[in-house]
């Protein structure tokens, strides 16, 4: 059962999507951008955690639930686990990828055309937009992991730490 | 017979010939459900549960629950009286699967009632299927 669909398809689909909403639909307006982003990305997290914990037991703790989440959720959406897995006890876990998959495509266009907007700080301002591209494409997998949490029973707030690309790191905040 | 599934899960979706006795029996084993839930063993927290035996008053109805990940429960209610524990169990297996992909349609709210007609059509199909694999 189930058609598949090829990986550039999604990569594909993906980009075209965040650049529709950054560029087209709310150009003026990135944080809306990225709500609308995050919410898509929600709504797919909780039909694809439904579908992937048929077969298994129900998880006893929150511990376990992120455990899934760190294993069989990601192997099955990008065909590797989460590299590291680390928390403080009291609800923050640190969920890190050391090559998350829909950023290893990516180059940031270093032209100099877009920097002469702003003669001072023309470096940094580049570095600093190329970050913001970068977690506008985030924004999608945050939502993904906050809403497969959320059908679990588990609400939380996620973000994303891009210090060192291609590596990032989800961290999930549990609401107590 | 099946006479009635419920999937309850902020709300219910009921396929039922007499509808009021059939809303009654499910809030009555959702109530089980709960109790169960909230004080488990520790040998029985696995997915599936059956709840056998649960009698009304004038007739003999069977209901049998499963309770997924997604604290999402599926209620079964039938009048067959000889039905097999493994019967049951394959049932579960196939209503979630179609459960799942009515799920997965992205036009489906979740929390309202699944209105997809080839979620109804699997179901049928399933539920005759239950009908007769019970009949030998």
């Amino acid at each position: 059962m189930g058609r598949e669909v090829s990986e550039s398809c999604v990569d594909n689909l993906m980009i075209e999507m965040v650049s529709a909403y950054c560029n087209r639909f709310y150009s003026t307006k990135p944080e809306l951008a990225a709500r609308r982003i995050e919410a898509i990305g929600y709504q797919v997290g909780h039909q694809l955690s439904e579908r992937y914990t048929m077969e298994r037991p129900r998880f006893s703790d929150h511990l376990e639930a992120i455990k899934f989440i760190c294993k069989d959720f990601w192997a099955e959406l990008f065909k590797k686990q989460i590299d590291n897995l680390k928390t403080n006890h009291r609800g923050t876990f640190v969920l890190q990828d050391n090559r998350f998959q829909w950023l290893t495509r990516m180059s940031i266009d270093p032209s100099p055309a877009n920097a002469d907007l702003s003669q001072d700080s023309s470096g940094e301002t580049a570095e600093n937009r190329a970050v913001q591209i970068t977690s506008m494409h985030l924004y999608f997998p945050c939502g993904i992991i906050r809403g497969a949490l959320s059908n679990l029973g588990i609400p939380c707030a996620v973000s994303v730490d891009t210090s060192n690309l291609p590596a990032c790191s989800f961290v999930v905040r549990i609401k107590a | 017979m099946i006479v009635c599934i419920a999937v309850v899960g902020h709300q219910s979706f009921t396929e039922a010939d007499d509808a009021l006795k059939l809303h009654h029996i499910v809030h009555c084993s959702l109530d089980v459900i709960d109790e169960r839930v909230n004080n488990p063993k520790k040998t029985g927290s696995t997915l599936n549960e059956t709840y056998l035996g649960l009698l009304y008053p004038t007739e003999n109805y069977k209901v049998y629950g499963y309770l997924t990940n997604t604290k999402v429960k599926f209620i079964l209610v039938t009048t067959h009286l000889d039905v097999r524990d493994a019967d049951v169990r394959n049932f579960f297996r196939r209503f979630h699967s179609a459960y799942v992909d009515a799920v997965s349609n992205p036009f489906h709210v979740p929390g309202k009632k699944i209105t997809s007609q080839t979620f109804a059509e699997r179901v049928s199909t399933i539920v005759k299927s239950f009908g007769l694999s019970s009949a030998v």
